[in-house]
């Protein structure tokens, strides 16, 4: 019966040629999923390079500028400023991000959420002044707390990169122990 | 056709499309991912993290090759690996970025210019810089202007803006954090890495 071969010929190229398109799609959809997932597990688990795990909403900061002796796995990581990386599981509630008076210092902390979307809060969003910042995931209806900015994020999960400005060689402690005093601590 | 000979040939249909797909959008992930800089004076940039919109391709493109960077307003990345003329940086050779009076990147916080060699690593020297820049305490010269000297052996009388190169290939990084307006609606022009003959 050459028919049946015919009909599953045409069963198979049907089936593969809607899973081909289709898939295309999802791939290239989920791409930035896939892509900002391992860089939140290579953070968690080491730092993102620095030998060191991060646990879920703690900051950990570099302690020098990269330089030859400190190779760091930040793609196009600078020699001017300082990294605190971590990352947000915001799925038991809202974080809360406190920041020190930063004296006019230029500083940034990005928030990178599966898709590559990033908001931050810093010098040209928010200013250098000490604030608190209410960090929530999808759904969370609480109260906004008196005195606290919120940032909404679209995922429960979220990649935390800040950067403080090191002027010189000598102001290296000064930006370290600035950069300290990002934290991060749960909604009470 | 009995029922266990359609699942198979479903399943096959399955396997064989979900590589094709895997393969597919890979590949246009990467088309785009390397397609969508601007090139001025030997410096690429690209100028339009996350102004990917509905464009699924390039968020995903933005993923491969730029991700958890900065967006424009926030920071905006220049880099070569060639001189004005489009041969290869390389420390057997001497050369001179010139900033005309009042040409320094315009920013509302710092830039600089980082040396990295072929490798994608900051370069050992004996003065231990890595970059120069706005917090560098450059030297104008007379009329304003500032050159940069990019090379292996220090310029004798102008150390001061000495950026080390290494012996072999090397790559310029070149950052403007809290760009100005110039350098987000394009008009501000990096200037070429010029060889010293």
């Amino acid at each position: 019966m050459p028919n049946i071969k015919h009909k599953q010929l045409l069963l198979f190229a049907l089936v593969m040629l809607v899973v081909w398109g289709v898939g295309t799609v999802a791939y290239i959809y989920y791409y930035p999923h896939l892509i900002y997932n391992a860089l939140d597990n290579a953070v968690i688990n080491n730092g993102g390079g620095a030998n060191s795990s991060v646990p879920v909403n703690t900051l950990y900061t570099l302690t020098t500028l990269a330089s030859p002796s400190t190779h760091n796995n930040l793609a196009g990581g600078n020699h001017d400023t300082l990294y605190t990386l971590g990352v947000l599981d915001l799925s038991k509630g809202p974080q809360v991000l406190s920041v020190p008076d930063m004296g006019g210092r230029y500083y940034s902390i990005e928030f990178v959420d599966p898709w590559g979307d990033a908001s931050y809060v810093g010098q040209r969003t928010t200013g250098t002044q000490a604030g608190s910042y209410l960090l929530s995931g999808p759904g969370w209806k609480g109260n906004l707390p008196a005195g606290m900015k919120q940032m909404a994020f679209s995922d429960n999960t979220v990649l935390v990169m800040g950067r403080v400005l090191v002027y010189n060689d000598s102001d290296l402690t000064t930006a370290y122990n600035l950069s300290k005093q990002i934290q991060l601590t749960p909604l009470t | 056709m009995t029922k266990s000979r359609i699942i198979a040939v479903i399943a096959l249909g399955i396997i064989v499309g979900a590589v094709l797909a895997f393969l597919t959008g890979g590949t246009l992930i990467y088309y785009v991912a390397h397609s969508m800089e601007t090139n001025v004076n030997g410096w690429s940039t690209t100028l339009n993290y996350g102004e990917w919109g509905n464009d699924i391709l390039l968020r995903a493109a933005f993923a491969q090759v730029l991700s958890a960077a900065n967006v424009p307003e926030e920071a905006v990345y220049w880099s070569t690996t060639v001189d004005s003329t489009g041969s290869k940086l390389n420390g057997t050779h001497d050369y001179i970025m010139h900033f005309p009076a009042g040409g320094l990147p315009p920013n509302n916080a710092f830039w600089s210019l980082t040396m990295e060699d072929s490798n994608y690593l900051m370069v050992n020297n004996s003065i231990n810089r890595y970059n120069l820049g706005s917090l560098s305490n450059l030297t104008p010269n007379a009329d304003g202007s500032v050159d940069i000297y990019i090379q292996n052996a220090p310029p004798s009388g102008n150390e001061s803006n000495w950026l080390p190169a290494p012996s072999g290939n090397f790559m310029l990084w070149l950052r403007a954090y809290l760009p100005g307006p110039a350098i987000l609606n394009g008009s501000y022009q990096v200037p070429p890495v010029m060889e010293v003959s």
